[in-house]
């Protein structure tokens, strides 16, 4: 059942999370993550902190704003440091607001991840969401540290030689209570995620792999089924870790080849793509996901 | 109010602790702290203060510091943090970004050299070079002086005619670590002298992004509001005043003092702790017979034209001591005085680069500098005191 | 100095053509300028690039406001917008593959160009469906219309670094381009400054929703469209299987019920001994199983409320002579249409081949008599007994304003296996009679049954439970061929009955040990008319063989006694019989179309009914031309988890084979576990929209609404056309039409 009576609500556009009009590219997985996030959260008004990404651009112009909720344009290095000074002010006045960080795969990743580390470290009482779209798609499509192994990007025209940073590793080693990753194909898993996220007290982590059909050089329409595709081949795994230490996996790979991941994006099409060096990766990985959560389990009230 | 014998960085981290607890009837208090030499005690004091509704962050780099107050602000604290020199410059996006969201925000720049090679002796070019920040400056030359504006800093920015953060400037070391006798504030009348902190645009659960992007048109009407803003400044000044001697009993310097100038022939300008060194000297020549004066600049953001050209009277030699350099031009309080003084061609103006990277400005260095002027029949490049010609 | 504006959308590549034009002018030893305009918006979003050219250095940084030619890359921008400003003399390239004609009446007086840019681009293969990249196209037509050569697109091209498909779209386009100065008298109109109002950022009233409608980024649009589910394409009783199955899936038993009685007043019996091609043509067996129908109808059947009856309410008199189920289905549907039916039954109880063909173990007497006893209750006037010939039928059609002849099939195929067998070789249709009525015993007998339907089968089976020592089915081609229900050759095998296959019976003979039967091996050949391979003797020594018997039954089929109607009639269904008879006759079921199914049957039936209704009153109740099938590529079958089919309880062969008690018991309810709606929660409703919420769930913008009652709205004024909603259906209902 993918319903709920939210769902159906005939709300006003001006009250979602992500109203229409944003700017988004059709088919973006942003604008999906948004919508999902919001009918996870149902009734709650979070407050955004956005910093410098699509999803900030996306917001439209001054003085409209395309997010119905109250949205901090933070600077590209500090979403989670703005987040940590509203959400104390929200605290310290006894105000349950959920402050939650959107950001891209460059603000997380990159020049954002002292500031995230810092945040986790301290463990403050923060939702951060990083869509992953492995690109810089809001300067047109440059490489980032999540861009992975042999894409072509406008930085790297033969194709990206080094794998793709493991940025939920990193955030396990920071023994946050909870880190999990999102797809935009599995709406379930993400809601639950979600409200699990809600549920948390402190820093919570979800990785969400975004698909950019301008980035990615992909059909919009074939947005939702790649995320799919790339959960089934293994590429994206579907995993919670509690604690940075207790593991739980959502999904296993079905056998679905990486081809058909591969051969509808043309970003793949590269003088270094290396399907043998991908696939080692995908296997090196599950081998460690699984070891781990044989060894580290979750527990089964988690 | 209590005599108390302390250092400037104690006195700074004392009054932030007892601005931001004066807003414990609103929405609290907020802080970003991250050290730095030689602000760090400032930090270590704030972080030990038990706020009643506040919090001091310690986050991972300045940059964060000035996001988190950001943050808070935004969502209606009262927010304030201190740095100095390289760390100023890390933060320096997010100190711009603070102004553009016109968040009356307060930073303590505890004046230091910025480097590469590593130099941590006070000069000006760290806080200077926020010179287009859109931030308040103030100069202060004492601990007294620290103490007092810190409050008044909040005053003004707070106000709701203004809402534009302030930096208040003190000189590393020779303030921030020197020990001396202080008035200090009480809670009490600190509770008095700040309404509480009303950010009128913080988060309120409708949905609007702040920050977002802008056109031209928007863009140059924020700009030209902030403008409004600055020129508010010294109306809101002078009240901030006014009410600061009702509850303290006494008056701290406004936007400039100027001093000895009605009949002065030869005036020279300085800030910071240089300004009292200067004033010994004009005191002894005065008491000499020497008609000279001196002007005591506080406020350099926005920098008060009208008061000065007021202040130099009829004085037609004006000297500039500046502790900061801009490469390729000269001091920057010299550039600005340069500027307030077109069409005054009766004035000759000379630069004097002195004390950079924390070198001792002594008295008789003053001397030297008021003989120069003195002799002088037309303006000169500026002039390094301490590089052989 | 010659000024050019593109409009087009973000993504489209406008931006790259005004370089490449500028490209071909540099090439001439020009002074040129191409600059795009850049802001927030994204890929779709329409956006506009600029191109100067002079023969002295261009100083002018502004953007173009009064331009020479204008380029529309992308057919949803033609609009009044993009003349504002145009010279009167200037050239308007579209992207459009109508004739510059089309635009006669948008553009008076203008010089307008148009080629199909994005039917040659998709052509060759450039940019995707949602955003074709017409840019190199488009420049092979602009360098037509402004007089440049063939060389000039090439040269650009390479300058710019584009070849292959970009170079043979550009040459395409060069070819293709149409131009034409359209008739009237130009109208110029310059662009409007935009109202400004400048906010402040500590103003109160901020927040406001966007002002872009992103509507106008799209170029495809969804729709929906309801297509006609697999199963109730391939149920011959017409029956909406899909409804049904999805009714008891929402736990809505009496709902499900009413569907069926649309259709057929006998799901008992169906939900017991149909063939079920609806199970057959169900999408659901390329995912995992089929759904299993038969015993959902079954239980639907067996469980729900049944509705109460309604009374004729017509003065016409209608007679259907045969109560098997093609006469009861079309006794129901007159019924229900408000006539009076009497019923014609040669036997002394309703039912003919339910009651006399099917062995009770498979189809309990008391189901059989709730579903006649339903549709007698709806008026009907009952006459057993009767025989009716041809003189009797035509005395009917005095009486009665409509006659329909249902009488099945009633000779039995005869197979000649030498003289003086008689008495051991039997009819199967008789034998199960008998059989039922009591007058068989075959204690300790071999018994040989000859053919593979399901009269074969169930006489075999019944032999076993009189009492048979061993009964042995021949069938002449394989089981893959045989015709009986798969289920029912399983349990037959399960009871210990013998299936030879590839064999035909030659002859009877007799030796010391009793009755022979000298059989013949047999190969399968050449598909034969029904696509079935037939079956060719094997010709080699040892290709006969012998089995002892003392009893053969032959299940070889059926076929109608037409000496009831008039010499020379027609007799099909559909066809009414007319002027040999006072009133029109019809002919349904077995009797006129032989397809041998109780389905198949009820829809002949209902047929009939609204043939009479039609030929009575003019009033055509037939249901329209479904809609095209949704196929297996229609379905999003990753949507579902496979789930194994849940199947009905059957009693164990030691248990059944000596009683005539139901084999089958149907899908059981146990605590918390309902069977039949985790089995009906299966089906995919394919074609038909089930309200999943799954195009809501996955819409980007979330501009889509619940509108009740299966509907769904799109707001296309925001709406960007990404086609996730159609990609996401499950059941093909959501679907992208091209703008």
């Amino acid at each position: 059942m993918t319903t709920s009576a939210y769902l159906r609500e005939q709300r006003d556009l001006a009250d979602g999370i992500l109203r229409p009009g944003n700017t988004n590219c059709a088919g973006c997985g942003m604008s999906i993550g948004l919508q999902w996030l919001e009918q996870a959260l149902e009734n709650e008004r979070p407050t955004l902190c956005i910093p410098a990404c699509c999803g900030i651009v996306t917001a439209g112009s001054f003085p409209t704003s395309a997010y119905g909720v109250p949205t901090v344009a933070t600077t590209f290095a500090s979403s989670a440091a703005v987040a940590t000074g509203v959400a104390s002010v929200y605290a310290m006045n006894g105000e349950k607001d959920l402050t939650i960080c959107w950001t891209g795969d460059g603000g997380t990743y990159d020049i954002g991840v002292a500031t995230l580390s810092a945040a986790a470290e301290r463990n403050e009482d923060l939702l951060y969401v990083c869509y992953d779209n492995e690109i810089y798609g809001n300067t047109g499509g440059q490489r980032s540290s999540a861009t992975p192994r042999g894409v072509k990007t406008s930085t790297t025209p033969k194709g990206k030689a080094e794998p793709k940073k493991d940025m939920m590793a990193i955030m396990a080693a920071h023994r946050i209570p909870y880190a999990a990753t999102l797809s935009v194909a599995h709406r379930e898993d993400f809601l639950r995620k979600v409200r699990t996220a809600r549920r948390t007290k402190g820093f919570r982590f979800l990785l969400m792999l975004s698909p950019c059909p301008t980035g990615w050089k992909s059909e919009p329409e074939d947005s939702v089924d790649l995320i799919l595709t790339a959960v089934r081949c293994g590429l994206f795994p579907l995993y919670e870790v509690f604690e940075g230490r207790r593991y739980r996996i959502n999904a296993r790979p079905d056998g679905e080849p990486l081809e058909s991941y591969i051969s509808r994006q043309r970003r793949y099409r590269s003088e270094l793509l290396d399907l043998d060096a991908l696939r080692a990766g995908i296997e090196a990985q599950w081998a460690y996901l699984e070891a781990m959560e044989r060894t580290f389990p979750a527990g089964e009230h988690e | 109010m209590a005599r108390v014998l302390d250092t400037g960085n104690h006195f700074a981290g004392d009054v932030l602790a007892l601005a931001g607890e004066a807003n414990r009837g609103a929405r609290g208090a907020i802080c970003g702290a991250y050290p730095i030499t030689p602000q760090t005690e400032i930090v270590e004091i704030l972080r030990d203060f038990q706020f009643t509704k506040g919090r001091v962050v310690p986050v991972e780099s300045e940059h964060s510091a000035m996001a988190v107050c950001i943050g808070g602000s935004l969502a209606g604290a009262r927010s304030f943090t201190a740095s100095s020199s390289n760390g100023l410059a890390y933060m320096v996006e997010n100190i711009f970004a603070a102004a553009y969201y016109r968040l009356p925000i307060v930073l303590i720049g505890v004046n230091r050299t910025l480097g590469p090679p590593w130099n941590i002796w006070t000069d000006q070019g760290d806080t200077l070079m926020l010179r287009d920040a859109a931030w308040l400056q103030f100069y202060t030359e004492s601990h007294q002086e620290l103490v007092d504006t810190i409050l008044v800093a909040f005053r003004v920015a707070e106000d709701r005619r203004v809402l534009l953060p302030a930096l208040v400037a003190e000189d590393g070391f020779v303030v921030s670590h020197t020990q001396m006798v202080v008035d200090l504030p009480e809670q009490e009348q600190v509770d008095r002298y700040l309404p509480p902190c009303n950010v009128p645009h913080r988060l309120r659960g409708k949905g609007v992004t702040v920050g977002g992007m802008t056109f031209p048109h928007e863009t140059e009407k924020h700009r030209w509001e902030i403008q409004q803003a600055m020129e508010r400044v010294p109306e809101v000044l002078a009240e901030a005043l006014d009410e600061f001697e009702k509850v303290f009993g006494r008056r701290p310097h406004g936007a400039l003092s100027a001093e000895h100038t009605e009949d002065a022939e030869v005036i020279l300008v300085a800030c910071n702790t240089m300004a009292r060194t200067l004033r010994r000297a004009v005191q002894r020549r005065r008491a000499e017979g020497q008609k000279v004066g001196m002007i005591k600049a506080k406020l350099f953001r926005p920098f008060p034209r009208k008061e000065f050209l007021r202040a130099i009277g009829p004085a037609k030699r004006v000297g500039v001591l500046d502790r900061n350099h801009s490469p390729g031009s000269g001091g920057i309080f010299w550039n600005e005085i340069a500027a307030t003084l077109q069409g005054r061609s009766d004035v000759l103006l000379q630069d004097y680069l002195v004390g950079l990277g924390g070198g001792d400005v002594t008295p008789e260095l003053i001397d030297e500098i008021f003989d120069d002027l003195a002799a002088r029949n037309q303006a000169a490049d500026p002039v390094w005191k301490e590089v052989p010609a | 100095m010659t000024e050019m504006t593109v409009h087009g959308r973000g993504g489209q590549g406008g931006v790259t053509l005004a370089k490449l034009i500028a490209s071909a002018y540099f090439l001439r030893n020009k002074y040129v300028q191409a600059f795009g305009v850049y802001a927030a918006e994204r890929s779709g979003a329409p956006v506009q690039a600029f191109i100067r050219i002079d023969d002295e250095e261009i100083t002018n940084h502004n953007q173009v406001r009064e331009p020479d030619h204008v380029i529309v890359l992308d057919r949803t921008l033609i609009g009044p917008r993009v003349v504002l400003g145009l010279r009167p003399d200037g050239w308007l390239v579209l992207n459009s593959p109508d004739p510059p004609e089309k635009f006669a009446e948008l553009f008076p007086g203008r010089n307008v160009a148009t080629v199909d840019a994005t039917g040659i681009a998709v052509g060759n293969g450039l940019g995707t469906r949602t955003v074709p990249i017409v840019n190199t196209t488009m420049l092979g037509a602009t360098a037509k219309v402004l007089g440049l050569e063939l060389a000039d697109v090439e040269g650009a091209m390479r300058l710019v670094g584009f070849g292959g498909p970009n170079v043979t779209s550009a040459r395409q386009a060069f070819e293709a381009v149409a131009t034409r100065k359209l008739p009237g008298k130009v109208e110029r109109a310059t662009p409007r400054a935009p109202a400004a109002r400048t906010a402040s950022i500590l103003d109160e009233d901020l927040g406001g929703m966007p002002t872009i409608r992103t509507g106008n980024w799209a170029t495809r649009h969804p729709a929906r469209h309801q297509l006609t589910p697999p199963c109730n394409d391939g149920c011959p009783a017409g029956n909406d299987v899909r409804g049904f199955v999805q009714a008891v899936g929402r736990k809505e038993l009496d709902e499900a019920l009413q569907i069926i009685l649309r259709t057929s007043p006998l799901p008992g019996v169906c939900g017991r001994v149909c063939p079920a091609p609806c199970m057959e043509a169900c999408n659901r067996r390329e995912h995992d199983e089929a759904v299993n129908v038969r015993e959902i109808e079954r239980y639907v059947a067996d469980h729900a409320r049944w509705p109460a009856v309604t009374k004729p309410t017509r003065a016409e008199r209608i007679a259907v002579v045969g109560s098997g189920p093609a006469g009861l289905s079309a006794v129901y549907h007159l019924a229900r249409l408000g006539y009076r039916v009497t019923l014609f039954e040669l036997g002394k109880e309703l039912g003919g081949v339910l009651r006399t063909g099917i062995p009770s173990y498979r189809l309990p007497r008391d189901v059989l008599d709730r579903e006649i006893s339903f549709i007698v209750r709806h008026g009907v006037e009952v006459r057993c007994g009767q025989t009716v010939d041809r003189q009797r039928l035509l005395d009917m059609t005095h009486e009665f304003a409509a006659v329909f002849v249902a009488t099945g099939l009633q000779e039995s195929r005869a197979l000649k296996l030498g003289q003086g067998y008689s008495d051991m070789v039997s009819q199967g249709i008789d034998f199960l009679d008998r059989v039922r009525r009591g007058e068989e015993n075959l204690t300790g007998q071999r018994v040989v049954v000859i053919g593979g339907g399901n009269t074969a089968m169930d006489a075999a089976r019944s032999a076993r439970r009189i009492g048979a020592r061993s009964v042995q089915i021949l069938y002449r081609r394989t089981r893959h061929e045989m015709p009986a229900i798969a289920e029912e050759i399983d349990e037959a095998l399960e009871e210990g009955i013998e299936l030879h296959e590839l064999v035909a019976p030659l002859r009877m003979h007799e030796d010391a040990l009793g009755p022979v039967l000298t059989c013949q091996r047999m190969r399968l050949g050449e598909p034969d008319a029904s696509g079935r391979r037939s079956p060719v003797p094997i010709e080699s020594e040892d290709a006969q063989f012998e089995v002892h018997c003392d009893r053969v039954i032959l299940a070889l089929g059926q076929t109608p006694d037409l000496s009831v109607f008039p010499e020379g009639s027609d007799v099909r269904e559909g066809h009414a019989l007319l002027g040999l008879t006072a009133a029109p006759v019809f002919a349904g079921g077995d009797f006129a179309t032989n397809e041998g199914t109780v389905t198949a049957a009820i829809g002949s039936g209902r047929r009939a009914a609204l043939h009479i209704h039609r030929t009575l009153t003019g009033e055509d109740l037939f249901p329209p031309a479904p809609p095209e099938v949704a196929g297996p590529e229609r379905i999003t079958t990753h949507v579902f988890a496979h789930a194994p089919r849940e199947r009905g309880v059957i009693v164990p062969a030691a248990m059944r084979q000596n009683s005539f008690t139901e084999v089958r018991l149907g899908l059981i309810d146990e605590p918390g576990h309902s069977a039949a709606v985790v089995e009906a929660a299966r089906c995919f409703s394919c074609g038909v929209c089930n309200e999943c919420d799954r195009c809501l769930s996955y819409c980007p913008e979330g501009v889509m609404r619940f509108k009740g009652e299966g509907n769904y709205e799109f707001d296309y004024d925001y709406c960007k056309g990404c086609g996730l909603c159609a990609t996401q259906c499950p059941r093909g209902v959501v679907y992208m039409a091209e703008l």
